[in-house]
């Protein structure tokens, strides 16, 4: 069972990957919901013992199955619940901003956004603030006032 | 909105009176715990670690702790004059002034920290809190672009150089398994590592009292609004390095060439403060060359050493504090009465201020080391304690004393004599009289020495780690120190009067250090910093992509790397099958099969779908695997997940979707992104099959689990741990998605207030 285990693993997280790597947000998001259903498969398949659930067994039956793996599994499925919600709005939100949700269209107009940011403010930037020349330096020693 | 306004005035009252009395008990505290005989606290913070929370009030802590409290109180209560018409000047509103008030009580309890501190790592994370402190403060003006360049200064060279002072801690932890002070006064022999060691924190206390060669943050601080600068650059902040110099001197004294480097950086900011001071027009520039010079003596007479290096390097700290801020006060209040900030624009002013003019004339002749001021006393001890390091080490005392000596009579002068430049107007009483006070203090000192000469003693007590005497007292003979100060006075007049035609060379000094002093280092080398980090923005942060590709396949790498070369012959192990598994197989396999379609469908309903499908499979796998309370949730999350997804792609129109769906991607990028899955799908089977492979079967964690949940009367082993046993955990876990429920609902409402 190891290996099936570890070969299921292997392909939920590079399916994962694979979405990850696509330039539509949603698909990204499909993505890391694959990636995080890997890891909680990894939990649930790294305990100690398999056997009866442990509801209701008394103590010393050897047969049951790893409880503290399953408590495990359970708050990172809550987890990776909340996180994917989140996820989502977020999406939601960048659409109703741009108008879009393929990332190479959100960067072209990121770039496009700064380049009219720095014709904008180029006297005042703050970003680039610590470039001032050595003239403006030197001014500022010479008048304190 | 008259009612407002008069509300807001009371919050800012009642901020500044609470800062005012913050101050106050701590004097009150630090006096009648120097009084008592010293006080101390020593609670554990890491045990493991061996770090605890030790303070003790030894006489140093007395010391630096009592200037910064006792100064603060009469700052504090200038501040409530002087910030509400600096804010007036900026059309401020006064509810800023809050801030700073917040700002200097940081200050002054992370001073009150620092000084008391007896273990290193508390010394430096108190440390740290003085230079954040300092950063909100000078940068107060946060409009002003040069305030928050300056501000970033002061940060950078201080909170860097602390880094070595860590870095020092840590050497000496390594070295002593132990941080404590006492115990590494007890056991530190002489030795590299610990010459080391101590060289790096001595850096770090010399990069805070603005010693050459990192002087330069300091003219540039005062950009800071006036009583910040009375506060930090006089009496705390500044004083916060030769404070540490003087905590570890007993390690410092173990190498003879670290007191010697003392020696020399001391001289040299001497020298240099003392010719920039001289060169300065600024009033607050002038007096910020002036401390860097002073705190100069200081650091001289720690290298001079010895129980009267000791004695009167904290007798100097003490008279300097007390006079330096009452100058600062004077330069801020003659600047709030006539608007000048230069010796060009301000003369005359003796006729109109004349309680200011004496009050500073005292403080100015305590710098200067005039008699019946305390300052008197400070160059005594000082000549005494050069005379002994030998004759060298005596004439360029002479000659700093003759610089410090011109260039306070210069500033004097220049603001309350000659022709009157500018009208002033009348000023608030509380701009005037804590200068008063100081000043009566310093005067004070210069006849009754000897409360002050007692506080300076248990100091330097500390500092030389044995008794020390230190007596002082006016000689009417000729002994090598009167006739010494008798020198300097002369030198400085004929500095003073040469003055005029040094000026141009003086500019030119100024003007060369500038250009090409350490402060041009600092642009540099920030600005170089800065292009790199664009240029790694553009490279890395432009495309997400590129970015999670750039993380993935160099983990990936390294990590088959690190599987390729670790012994594993046996240590694989495939696992038994038992014919009981088959629909575990199966339901695993419909699984895999499912991921590895998500992949395919272009429209968005299908992906969903499909997702579904693989998360409804791994709860079948869950339920097969007997974790039924992992199935229930995976099923109840999934339905959740299906129907978010659904609604999602509903809020978006159609042809958004559409478009994304119909759009081709290269097949070179497909190509890319297949070897890129591939790559890490294999690794991380690797590693999962090798985690899955150590460790053996084993019953015992089940059952001791089964035996906890008895005790704890509960029956669904798992639902104990959740809600017992990691309670607090599952507590957490619940706020985590309540504030991302919280979260979701603020997104998906931004639209209605669109």
């Amino acid at each position: 069972m190891n290996l099936l285990f570890a070969l299921v693993i292997g392909v939920l997280f590079g399916s994962g990957v694979f979405l990850l790597l696509k330039p539509d947000l949603f698909r990204v998001v499909a993505g890391l919901v694959l990636i995080s259903n890997a890891a909680n498969l990894t939990l649930m398949a790294s305990g100690l013992t398999r056997g009866l659930a442990p509801i209701g067994r008394a103590a010393g039956d050897e047969r049951v199955a790893d409880p503290l793996v399953q408590a495990m599994t359970l708050t990172a499925l809550v987890i990776g619940f909340a996180v994917t919600a989140l996820l989502l709005g977020l999406s939601v939100s960048v659409y109703r901003s741009r108008h879009s949700v393929d990332l190479d269209e959100l960067s072209r107009q990121q770039a496009a956004d700064a380049v009219r940011r720095e014709a904008r403010e180029a006297p005042h930037d703050e970003e680039h603030e610590l470039d001032e020349s050595d003239e403006q330096r030197v001014a500022y020693h010479e008048a304190p006032t | 909105m008259p009612r407002r306004s008069r509300s807001q005035h009371l919050g800012v009252s009642a901020s500044a009176g609470g800062a005012v009395a913050c101050a106050c008990a701590a004097s009150a505290t630090f006096l009648g715990g120097w009084l008592a005989g010293g006080a101390g606290i020593d609670v554990p913070w890491a045990p493991t670690w061996d770090l605890r929370l030790a303070f003790e009030l030894d006489g140093l802590a007395a010391l630096y702790g009592l200037l910064a409290a006792g100064i603060g109180v009469l700052v504090f209560v200038y501040a409530s004059a002087y910030v509400p018409r600096h804010l007036a000047d900026q059309g401020r509103s006064r509810r800023e002034e809050a801030r700073l008030h917040a700002a200097m009580v940081l200050f002054l309890v992370s001073m009150l920290g620092l000084t008391t501190a007896q273990d290193l790592i508390l010394l430096f994370v108190f440390w740290d809190l003085t230079a954040v402190a300092s950063w909100l403060l000078i940068g107060f003006d946060r409009r002003n672009r040069d305030a928050r360049l300056s501000a970033l200064m002061a940060l950078l060279v201080t909170a860097i150089s602390a880094v070595l002072m860590l870095i020092g801690i840590l050497m000496l932890r390594v070295e002593y398994a132990t941080t404590q002070l006492p115990e590494l006064f007890a056991v530190a022999r002489p030795s590299t590592t610990v010459s080391a060691a101590v060289g790096l924190i001595a850096v770090a206390a010399l990069a805070k009292s603005a010693q050459v060669p990192f002087h330069f943050w300091l003219p540039r601080a005062m950009a800071a609004p006036t009583p910040v600068s009375a506060y930090l650059h006089s009496a705390a902040m500044v004083a916060a390095g030769v404070f540490l110099l003087s905590r570890i001197h007993p390690l410092i004294a173990l190498d003879a060439d670290l007191l010697d480097g003392l020696l020399v950086v001391g001289f040299a900011s001497m020298a240099v403060g003392g010719v920039l001071a001289l060169a300065a027009d600024g009033l607050k520039r002038l007096l910020a060359y002036s401390t860097i010079s002073q705190y100069g003596y200081v650091v001289t007479m720690l290298g001079v050493g010895g129980s009267s290096g000791a004695a009167a390097a904290s007798f100097y700290v003490l008279a300097h504090a007390l006079a330096k801020s009452a100058l600062f006060m004077t330069a801020g209040t003659v600047t709030a009465a006539t608007g000048a900030k230069s010796l060009r624009d301000t003369g005359g002013l003796a006729r109109a201020m004349p309680l200011l003019a004496i009050a500073s004339a005292a403080a100015v002749a305590a710098i200067a080391a005039l008699p019946l001021t305390i300052g008197f006393f400070k160059d005594e001890l000082f000549f005494k304690a050069a005379l002994e390091r030998g004759d060298v080490v005596a004439a360029l005392a002479v000659a700093g004393a003759a610089l410090t000596f011109a260039y306070m009579m210069r500033f004097w002068s220049g603001i309350f004599l000659g022709a009157p430049r500018a009208a002033p107007q009348p000023v608030e009483r509380r701009l005037v009289w804590p200068v008063v006070l100081l000043a009566g203090l310093v005067l004070i000192g210069g006849i009754v020495v000897a409360p002050f000469a007692g506080l300076a003693r248990d100091a330097a007590a500390a500092t030389h780690a044995g008794a020390v005497k230190l007596d002082v007292a006016y000689h009417l003979d000729a002994r090598a120190e009167n006739l010494m100060a008798l020198a300097a006075y002369t030198l400085g007049l004929l500095v003073l009067a040469l003055r005029p035609v040094l000026e141009a060379s003086l500019g030119l000094v100024e003007r060369v250090g500038n250009r090409f002093g350490p402060e041009r280092a600092y642009g540099v080398s920030l600005r170089g910093l800065n292009r790199i980090s664009d240029r790694l923005h553009a490279v890395e942060v432009r495309d997400l992509r590129a970015r999670v590709a750039a993380v993935i396949v160099p983990a990936a790498v390294l990590v088959a790397v690190g599987v390729a070369f670790t012994p594993t012959a046996g240590s694989y192990r495939i696992g038994n099958v038992l014919a009981a598994d088959a629909p575990l197989v199966a339901t695993l396999a419909v699984c895999a099969l499912a991921a590895v379609a998500v992949t395919a469908p272009r429209r968005h309903l299908s992906l969903a779908l499909t997702l579904s499908a693989v998360g409804f499979a791994l709860a079948t796998a869950y339920s097969l695997m007997d974790a039924p309370d992992v199935a229930l949730v995976a099923v109840l999350i999934e339905t959740i997940f299906a129907l978010l997804f659904v609604g999602v792609f509903a809020l978006l129109p159609g042809d958004v979707l559409r478009r994304e769906a119909q759009l081709r991607v290269h097949r070179s990028r497909t190509v890319r992104d297949i070897v890129v899955a591939t790559l890490s799908g294999v690794v991380t089977m690797l590693v999962v099959w090798a985690a899955f492979s150590r460790p053996q079967p084993d019953a015992a964690m089940a059952e001791r689990h089964l035996e906890l949940a008895d005790d704890a009367h509960g029956k669904d082993v798992v639902t104990v741990i959740l809600a017992d046993f990691r309670g607090l955990d599952t507590l957490v876990e619940v706020t985590v998605v309540a504030v991302a429920m919280i979260g979701v609902s603020m997104l998906l409402a931004l639209r209605a207030r669109a």
